[in-house]
């Protein structure tokens, strides 16, 4: 997983580098789950996600907040991603292991995920994303 | 951004207008000298860029305790006028009325025996943290009641007294709330989480009352030297989180439709007049109502808990004051000599209306409402009251904690949790968490001194100054 926290005062912004944007997707979900939970173990729990949006970023917001949302109701800490773009649309299998209060306390809430700062660009080497939590 | 800056008087600062293009009124923010010295240049253009917007009404403004944050700054405050204006949630931010309350005891310092079991039941009774579920199954008919009555819901269901509800900001409960506004995803993350603290900034403290500045106020607050009490600062956890991003969503879309143009797209908005507007103000609402509730349950539970352990009635703990930091409200202020109807956005700051004012209970009527500042973790809270001079010159506003110097990253790089831990529990707060990176990441040192955050608003007379409390144990979510 590649990323790195960019400064930021109040909340948890970061750079994630990837050579493919559906690559680029699937490690800011698994990062995401990283903040939460903390480190978690490969699971036999599976769930799909399926949307569609306007453009890539909101198409990436989207799948993010989906993300947020499976795995506080279902009380799942996904371990794995696979994302498959097509256009502005988007299919992601996701799998993982049930919430454990005993070993996934080690992270923080993520409140929210803005649209400030949201950028997607491409270099050489493939994608990069700068991207803010709310926590 | 820093050197657009202009200085006015000690302690007031504007941003002119033309910082960033399209600005339609200055920014204003207060602070120090020595807070100046922390200032980010985000914070600065995030002030500039809520000047923007359509229908704002003399300044954007930043309390002492601003900071970078997305859409406004943390500790920012802008009035839109009811007719031309805008509503947004980069203005009110995802936990929705994320707040704070004061709870008083009959104990003083000398009865509080067993500190350390308080901590542990209190950390065992209230659900805290990632993952956390609720002490009361709510049905989707009880949380669509609590999303309409707030805070009475608890009560009349008995976890609380009715006098605890005249002592709410808004009674406990904004009438505009519109739970079909609230979308399903919402409910369902809300249903299993009423009651829980949550886990980042959110805590429970046990405090003492160390020193009273105005004796007089004091009393009218129920407060005095050596008392014990219990503040509790929670919100509106996936329900008000949820909220704002299925909010965020449609209102990205209204931007376009209605021609606003924005320098950041957190700050999407729409007009308050518009169905779009209308729709986020509805279920902000009644998410607002929802979090009323939540710190309602929290604090009927640690009434019981010290019932239990310390003998004391359960009557003879008295709510001070509840008051919401992440808000927008519709209000009516005074302006160029009219009194106008204005939303006023509140982003990490404290309304503080002062004497006479609506919305006040008859206790309260002559002082002006109590305002809660919390500290960070192991430094002073403050209890403040609202002033003529806030209305005045805040849209009836002020600060509404210490406010962060230093990003979570780089206090968990330098901070060590367990020592900070130690450190504290040497000089008699025990800290209970779920984990050391979360002590780092609060730890007193990632803020700025509370103590200078509201010498500067007392200075500026946008609150003023009735009682210092210390902390004696905290949980911390």
């Amino acid at each position: 997983m590649s990323y790195e926290e960019l400064d930021h005062t109040a909340d948890i912004r970061l750079r994630v580098r990837s050579p493919s944007a559906e690559s680029l997707f699937a490690e800011t979900a698994l990062a995401m789950m990283k903040i939460v939970y903390g480190e978690s173990r490969p699971g036999e729990e599976a769930r799909t996600i399926e949307l569609g949006a306007g453009n890539t970023e909101n198409l990436l917001l989207d799948f993010l907040s989906e993300v947020l949302f499976l795995s506080e109701v279902e009380n799942l800490v996904f371990s794995t991603a696979n994302v498959h773009i097509t256009g502005n649309s988007l299919t992601a299998l996701l799998t993982g292991e049930p919430f454990d209060p005993e070993r996934h306390r080690g992270g923080t809430e993520i409140k929210g995920i803005s649209y400030s700062g949201l950028r997607i660009f491409k270099e050489d080497e493939g994608y990069v994303l700068d991207i803010l939590f709310d926590v | 951004m820093l050197e657009r800056v202009t200085r006015l008087s000690e302690y007031e600062w504007e941003v002119p207008v033309g910082t960033v293009p399209g600005m339609r009124v200055p920014g204003r923010f207060f602070l120090s000298d020595s807070l100046y010295k922390s200032l980010e240049s985000g914070a600065v253009q995030q002030l500039a860029n809520v000047a923007t917007l359509p229908g704002i009404i003399r300044h954007s403004m930043g309390m002492p305790d601003i900071h970078w944050g997305y859409g406004f700054p943390i500790g920012g405050v802008a009035a839109f006028d009811h007719e031309t204006g805008v509503i947004s949630p980069g203005g009110v931010g995802f936990d929705i009325n994320c707040g704070v309350r004061l709870l008083s005891t009959p104990l003083t310092l000398g009865d509080l025996e067993h500190r350390r079991e308080l901590i542990e039941t209190l950390y065992k009774t209230i659900p805290t943290g990632v993952g956390a579920k609720g002490p009361v199954k709510l049905s989707i008919g009880d949380l669509e009641d609590m999303m309409v009555k707030g805070a009475a819901w608890p009560v009349n269901q008995g976890y609380g007294l009715p006098a605890d509800l005249d002592h709410c900001e808004e009674r406990g409960c904004m009438a505009q709330a519109e739970s079909h506004a609230v979308s399903a995803k919402a409910k369902q993350r809300g249903m299993p989480q009423s009651g829980t603290l949550g886990a980042g900034n959110h805590f429970l403290e046990i405090q003492v009352v160390k020193e009273i500045y105005d004796p007089d106020v004091a009393k009218a607050f129920g407060i005095h030297p050596g008392q014990i009490c219990v503040m509790i600062h929670c919100g509106s956890r996936g329900l008000g989180h949820q909220t704002c991003t299925d909010h965020l969503k449609v209102l990205e879309g209204a931007t376009k439709r209605y021609n606003i143009v924005l320098p950041d797209r957190q700050l999407a908005c729409a007009p308050l007049s518009s169905p779009e507007g209308k729709a986020y103000f509805g279920a902000m609402a009644a998410s607002a109502n929802y979090a009323w509730a939540n710190r309602q349950m929290i604090m009927h539970t640690t009434r019981t808990v010290f019932e239990k352990m310390y003998g004391i009635d359960y009557e003879s703990m008295h709510l001070v004051y509840d008051v919401a930091h992440n808000v927008a409200k519709m209000e009516e202020h005074s302006n160029e000599g009219k009194r106008i109807a204005v939303c006023v956005h509140r982003k990490g700051a404290t309304r503080a209306f002062g004497p006479g004012s609506p919305d006040l209970p008859a206790g309260y009527a002559k002082t002006g409402q109590p305002v809660i500042i919390p500290g960070s973790m192991g430094s002073s809270s403050y209890l403040l009251r609202g002033t003529t001079t806030a209305m005045e010159r805040t849209f009836g506003s002020t600060c509404h904690g210490a406010g962060r110097i230093l990003s979570r990253s780089a206090a968990k790089k330098t901070i060590n949790g367990a020592k900070i831990k130690n450190s504290l529990s040497r000089e008699g707060i025990i800290v209970r968490a779920p984990n050391d990176a979360a002590i780092a990441e609060e730890a007193p040192g990632a803020y700025k001194p509370s103590a200078e955050v509201v010498r500067i608003v007392d200075a500026l007379g946008i609150s003023n100054l009735v009682a210092r409390l210390e902390p004696l144990g905290v949980i911390k979510g």
